[in-house]
């Protein structure tokens, strides 16, 4: 039982990552209803900017506010460079555009940076651990559920008390009358990309953190688990974002941890089997998204 | 070396059958009819070894500033089918630069036997229809041996393009599967039940009687700490835990470490063959947990991702394929690559004499068959005994195509590697 609890700990810590991806998908989705497979970029760029800044002597305390800042230019550099072009276009369009970002990103990275994995160094407190009665849990981890809650909470903020926010939330519910009323479309995309690059950037950190080192494909990972939480909690739900994120974590650190043997191998076999249940009861994901809703 | 013995018995032997006459004229008649076969044909009989074909320590010294009168015989064409995609690009990218390089070092000092040395690269693009592809285009140019991608991915197209007549290195790699003499495929280092028997050896000869591993079942990454197993219990150890995680994406080892809390007793070993990055994520992760006394063993593919340059790495051991020394050939070929290129630093440094060798293994392969048909150079290179490369000596004579090559056990030891010793 104690195993089991540190496991649900540790996956929290995990899948807190998980929902701040899940968000920034979630935000994009809201207002283009676009599935962004590019957000895992923001993670590879963000990296390699790290990677440089250690390698001039930066600490993690001057590289931490550089991923978030890089995070939110990327994100409105693709935006502007790519999405705006396609914005018109059919939802199939934006989705080949979006891998076509990753593809080039990482192909850049090859050819000009070089293909071997970038490291660089964790934070010395990474692997600090403290005892909560009979169970031990990672400092990191209860660092990562407590940015994450005041992050939501930030998130929360700006989409609900805030004109940016109300802006944003009519362009999700009905993109022509909020244009008709006056909405600054290309300032409400702008301002939903660096929100995503924003929310990318924190679960960057962490992200980094944990890894260690970049590389040209290092967004994928991250892309595919934010993809996946977006679409468990439900497309385009802040809350199922979180939720789905969450719950993503906690699969994959119980699962790896509760199957016997070498049958830990078939983790995310196990995980994906258990996605594809959920969408065969539940198709919407885990919260039901109206209109009104979405963002 | 053998052959030629054998050769010689047989001639002497059909000589003094010859002048014997009698009833040994049939096999007499034999032999000789095959000597004379072989010698119309002229390039059929080969590994003939008639010394190394290129002297390392001359081609290093040669200055490029100051070349011999440019060779004009025949060419000697090799090919590169490389993989540029970041699978393995952090090898075979800097292998596809060094190869010209000192091909151009080799044709600055008048070539080999007057030919020079012609080097064509085709990328693979990580996606094994092109691998096919960039073979045919490379077999299409002429090329008499192949050099390619270390991934069964990606090498066994080019196999199939080459339908086993054209001698194909696998210059990084260590798959056993990849060697086959018969199709005229070669390893060019040891595989990867050399490295990690020799691992499981030194940890047991250390007195550690207590390992774990972590396996991705598979190639490579499965087979490894298979045979890691195998070996650490024959020789009397015990395997306490066997972990699986995705090799090259998993950095929070939480699970394993949650589960591994009730079995290690904190003097294992720990073996894998996990990227450097991760093993010192486990490492942070498993001290963190408060294990401070495990032996952190890895493979080759520590040296590839940079061990050495990982902080909390100090005391991983691990087995890189060439250990470079200050001054030595291998130090000097990445220097004069260095400087012939504004200080160009290649990566994965450790990997770079394969190539190069894998050039000089054709190469002397064409030389001691004296002959450009790649069937035959391919025969040639099989009978190699003892080539001194920069990856240390190799045998091909007697093996399936899997040299048995020394492992050096190098421990990472304030940010550098330090030679333990060669087995």
């Amino acid at each position: 039982m104690t195993e089991l609890i540190q496991n649900v700990i540790d996956g929290l810590g995990r899948g807190s990552i998980y929902a701040l991806l899940a968000l920034g998908v979630a935000v994009i989705f809201g207002v283009m209803h676009l599935l962004n497979f590019a957000h895992g970029e923001l993670i590879t760029v963000s990296g390699y900017a790290a990677y440089a800044a250690f390698s001039t002597g930066w600490s993690w305390y001057l590289v931490a506010p550089l991923v978030i800042v890089v995070s939110i230019l990327t994100s409105l550099v693709i935006e502007r460079v790519a999405f705006s072009r396609v914005r018109n276009a059919s939802s199939f369009t934006q989705l080949l555009t979006s891998f076509g970002i990753h593809f080039l990103v990482s192909a850049m990275f090859v050819m000009y940076v070089g293909a071997r994995v970038k490291t660089f160094s964790e934070p010395s407190w990474i692997s600090d651990t403290t005892a909560i009665g009979p169970i031990t849990v990672e400092v990191f981890d209860l660092v990562v559920i407590a940015v994450t809650a005041v992050t939501l909470a930030a998130t929360v903020v700006i989409l609900q008390k805030t004109m940016f926010g109300l802006a944003l939330r009519a362009a999700a519910a009905d993109f022509d009358t909020a244009r008709l009323m006056g909405v600054d479309s290309d300032r409400v995309i702008r301002g939903a990309f660096a929100l995503s690059g924003a929310l990318a950037g924190i679960a960057g950190i962490f992200w980094l953190m944990r890894a260690g080192n970049t590389a040209p494909s290092s967004g994928i990972d991250p892309m595919l688990k934010g993809v996946l939480a977006a679409l468990i909690g439900g497309l385009g739900s802040l809350r199922g974002a979180v939720l789905g994120g969450l719950a993503l974590g906690v699969a994959e650190v119980v699962l790896r941890s509760q199957l016997p043997g070498t049958a830990a191998a078939l983790t995310d076999g196990v995980v994906f089997a258990l996605i594809a249940l959920l969408f065969i009861f539940r198709p919407q994901g885990l919260i039901t998204v109206s209109h009104a809703e979405r963002v | 070396m053998r052959f030629k013995y054998l050769l010689t018995l047989l001639l002497a032997f059909s000589m003094v059958a010859a002048a014997c006459g009698g009833d040994s004229s049939d096999s007499s008649d034999a032999d000789s009819t095959d000597a004379g076969e072989s010698d119309d044909s002229g390039d059929s009989a080969p590994a003939v070894s008639s010394g190394p074909a290129v002297d390392i320590d001359a081609i290093l010294a040669v200055d490029l500033a100051n070349c011999a009168e440019a060779p004009t015989g025949d060419p000697i064409k090799v090919g590169m089918a490389m993989d540029f995609s970041e699978v393995v690009g952090f090898v075979d990218i800097p292998g596809s630069k060094l190869v010209p390089y000192f091909a151009d070092r080799i044709n600055c000092a008048g070539g080999v036997n007057g030919s020079p040395v012609e080097v064509r690269v085709e990328d693979v693009g990580g996606d094994a229809t092109t691998a096919g592809v960039a073979a045919e285009t490379l077999l299409d140019w002429g090329a008499h041996f192949l050099i390619g991608p270390p991934f069964a991915d990606f090498a066994l197209p080019i196999l199939q393009a080459t339908n086993g007549e054209v001698p194909l290195f696998v210059a990084a790699s260590t798959e056993p599967t990849l060697a086959d003499i018969e199709n005229n495929s070669f390893l060019v280092t040891f595989d990867d039940a050399g490295q990690s028997i020799a691992a499981a050896e030194y940890a047991l000869e250390q007195g550690i009687t207590r390992a774990f591993v972590f396996t991705q079942p598979g190639p490579y990454t499965g087979v490894n700490p298979d045979e890691f197993k195998a070996a650490f219990e024959a020789g009397g150890g015990e395997i306490v835990s066997e972990q699986t995680y995705v090799w090259g994406g998993d950095t929070d080892f939480s699970a394993q470490v949650s589960e591994l809390s009730g079995i290690l007793e904190g003097n294992e070993a720990f073996f894998s063959a996990a990227l450097g990055f991760q093993v010192t994520a486990l490492r942070g992760q498993l001290e963190g947990a408060g294990f401070d006394g495990i032996t952190y063993m890895g493979t080759d593919a520590l040296d590839a991702t940079g061990i050495q340059f990982e902080d909390n790495a100090d005391g991983v051991i691990h087995t890189p394929h060439i250990f470079i020394e200050a001054g030595d050939r291998n130090d000097q070929l990445l220097s004069g690559y260095a400087d012939a290129n504004g200080g160009e630093q290649l990566e994965s440094r450790g990997f770079m004499g394969l190539y190069v060798d894998s050039m000089l293994l054709g190469i002397q392969g064409v030389n001691d068959c004296g002959c450009t048909d790649p069937a035959q150079i391919g025969a040639a290179v099989a009978a190699i005994e003892g080539f001194d490369g920069f990856s240390g000596s190799i045998t091909y004579a007697g093996t399936n195509g899997i040299p048995p090559k020394a492992v050096p056990i190098v421990q990472v030891t304030g940010g550098a590697d330090v030679l333990l010793e060669t087995r």
